[in-house]
């Protein structure tokens, strides 16, 4: 017989206690189902018959995404439950709209081995979920984010900057920084710190913040020291992103940071006064960057120049409007006109509009429900947050994705200017996908209520036992 | 449809298929719905009482372990007396040290007169001082935080 010794997970001082989770295997069941139904119609439409086409990469997709339900009934957390399924459902779109798209719209070797724009993203889904679930279940404490914020400004900042002396170009702006065979965009990365940074300081001077003022003569001002920090930050970050010409994260940044200062504060001043400088900016960017005025006046009117610069959003406008209420279907959408993609860029900025076209005005609404759920869970666990700290991390976290999604769909449709940023788990993108991941992990890990409470009566009377008898 | 105008038996199956994929995708969503109002329901259902809740961070001997945790009410008395709501037996503590009140929307902290005084965040609390949430007070040798009120119990 074998003298192994048997340690088992106690002896390790591992307390496994599973906990059942319910209502997110139901959800995940019906992700699985709906995303099956998905494959087989792209299938059917390319086959010329009814056909399930080949369901490796689903299959290993739908198989990652139980293997991270079975860690975390493992774990036995009690983390919220609808988070995972909703961005499930949205990763598994983006598979199969990656699965649509011409495969040589990205193409990378690794290993000798060729792979087309699906199997990378699948890898790159696969890297999230993992990143996600560990997230979820490993982070316990939040004092590694809380008490070194200043630390991790610091290198968010070092990370920006290191693109702007490493850094390599993508469509005319500087965002790629590559370690070895790994590139990434570092501004995704950003965007995750600056929340950490933020929810910090804001919940360490937010009684300052909500009450100071500094008086200017008869004007009375926010308490201005109190902002320098902030604005120190926020003025690196968004100097450096716009001197790179990444007026997406530009835009981002400063939302969310608007949304966060007005959380914290409940102050409207806030709001007025950063809609102001967020208008003069505008206006000194319009003036200095040829790129601005470019997308502004594409915005205006596409039509002026339809072959050059508004063929992009003329091209995004068509597929909305050949998509119509129920779309095209997938794969009977028009992907390329001769050998070159119907939209440039499809499978990162426009994939909303390649979803548009194909699933109609019905499906994209369900994929813009999906965030407004994600919203929802989020502010949830940001009211129901024990301290400032977390309510505030909770409540940007959310922000952050939330916002992005509505920058990069109000640039497909043409309600806002154009800027370039990916749409959350949906556009192609190994950065985007993992800084979402985080953010995703990190409400994960913030939305669970720890052990069971006690029932409520018995605390008064256990304080009384202790205060008289003098023991526990 | 085919040319001929009779009915395509895939092209309907097809339009089907597409149909139960949108169809879905909302089933989820209402799905998820469901969940979300029997969230809203049950947190309803059981709107905590408490208002905030104090944990224990530092003890004295023979007091409350750390990380024990007392609800409190608008108005949450503390002291070595056995009248206080959350009565002390620390020899450091006065009889009446300090009181605790909710007013508006949030908490104040006052010192009753007590002899080692009372702190908030280390600094002595003179008058009444305003309290956040995550905020430290002592009484006595008892170091306590405050905390928001527990979130209510659902799944």
């Amino acid at each position: 017989m074998s003298t192994v010794p048997i340690v088992t997970a106690r002896q390790l001082g591992l307390r496994v206690r599973p906990r059942l989770r319910r209502r997110e295997l139901g959800l995940l069941v019906l992700v699985s189902v709906v995303l099956l139904a998905g494959r087989a119609s792209l299938a059917s439409t390319l086959a010329g018959h009814l056909a399930l086409g080949d369901l490796r990469l689903l299959g290993v997709y739908l198989v990652a995404l139980f293997g991270v339900h079975l860690a975390f009934v493992l774990a036995g957390r009690r983390m919220d439950q609808v988070l995972l399924p909703t961005v499930a459902l949205l990763g598994g779109i983006s598979l199969l709209v990656m699965e649509r798209l011409p495969q040589d719209l990205v193409v990378q070797r690794y290993a000798g081995q060729t792979f087309g724009l699906a199997p990378l993203q699948l890898g790159w889904l696969l890297v999230a979920l993992m990143l996600m679930g560990g997230l979820g279940i490993v982070v316990r404490s939040d004092n590694w984010l809380r008490l070194y914020k200043y630390t991790w400004a610091a290198a968010a900042i070092a990370l920006l900057l290191a693109v702007f002396v490493f850094g390599r170009d993508v469509n005319g702006a500087q965002l790629d920084l590559c370690v070895g065979p790994v590139c990434g965009q570092p501004s995704e990365l950003v965007k995750v710190i600056l929340v950490v940074f933020l929810a910090g300081y804001l919940a360490d001077n937010r009684e300052l913040l909500a009450g100071a003022s500094t008086d200017v003569g008869p004007f009375r001002l926010p308490p201005l020291p109190y902002l320098v920090p902030m604005g120190i930050m926020l003025g690196i970050a968004l100097g450096v992103v716009s001197f790179q010409h990444d007026l997406g994260s530009a835009l981002l940044y400063y939302l969310v940071f608007l949304f966060l200062l007005y959380i914290a504060t409940a102050r409207v001043s806030y709001v007025v006064l950063g809609l102001a400088l967020f208008l003069a900016g505008s206006a000194v960017l319009y003036e200095l960057y040829p790129v601005v005025r470019l997308r502004v006046d594409v915005w205006l009117n596409p039509w002026a120049d339809p072959q050059g610069a508004g063929f992009q959003t003329l091209r995004a406008l068509y597929a909305l409007g050949s998509g119509g209420i129920l779309g095209t279907g997938l794969g009977a959408g028009l992907p390329t006109v001769g050998s070159a993609p119907a939209i440039p860029v499809i499978e990162s900025d426009f994939v909303f509009s390649a979803i548009a076209e194909e699933l109609g005005l019905v499906g994209a609404l369900a994929v813009l429900t999906c965030y407004v759920v994600i919203a929802e869970r989020g502010l949830r666990i940001a009211a129901t947050a024990q301290d400032d700290f977390r309510a505030l991390l909770a409540a940007g976290l959310t922000l952050v994705v939330v916002v992005q999604a509505a920058i990069i769909v109000g640039g497909n449709i043409k309600l806002v200017p154009l800027t370039g940023i990916t749409l959350p788990f949906v556009s192609y993108g190994g950065s985007s996908l993992v800084a979402n991941a985080l953010v995703v992990g990190l409400l994960l890990a913030l939305s669970d209520r720890g052990v069971e409470p006690p029932p409520p009566p018995s605390a008064r009377r256990r304080a009384f036992r202790w205060a008289r008898a003098g023991q526990p | 449809m085919n040319v001929s105008g009779g009915i395509d038996a895939f092209a309907v199956s097809l339009w089907l298929l597409r149909i139960a994929f949108l169809a879905g995708l909302y089933l989820f969503l209402l799905a998820v719905s469901r969940t979300m109002l029997r969230d809203l329901r049950s947190a309803s259902a059981s709107t905590p009482g408490e208002l905030g809740r104090l944990v224990v961070v530092a003890s004295f001997e023979g007091g409350p372990p750390v990380g024990a945790s007392f609800p409190l009410d608008a108005v949450t008395t503390i002291g070595r007396d056995v009248n206080n709501t959350i009565s002390v037996d620390d020899p450091f503590a006065s009889a009446d040290h300090a009181v605790l009140t909710f007013r508006g929307s949030s908490w104040y902290l006052e010192d009753r007169g007590s002899t080692n005084g009372t702190y908030a965040n280390g600094a002595a609390v003179v008058g009444v001082a305003p309290l956040g949430f995550g905020d430290e007070l002592q009484v006595g040798q008892l170091r306590v935080r405050l905390d928001r009120p527990r979130p209510p119990r659902t799944g």
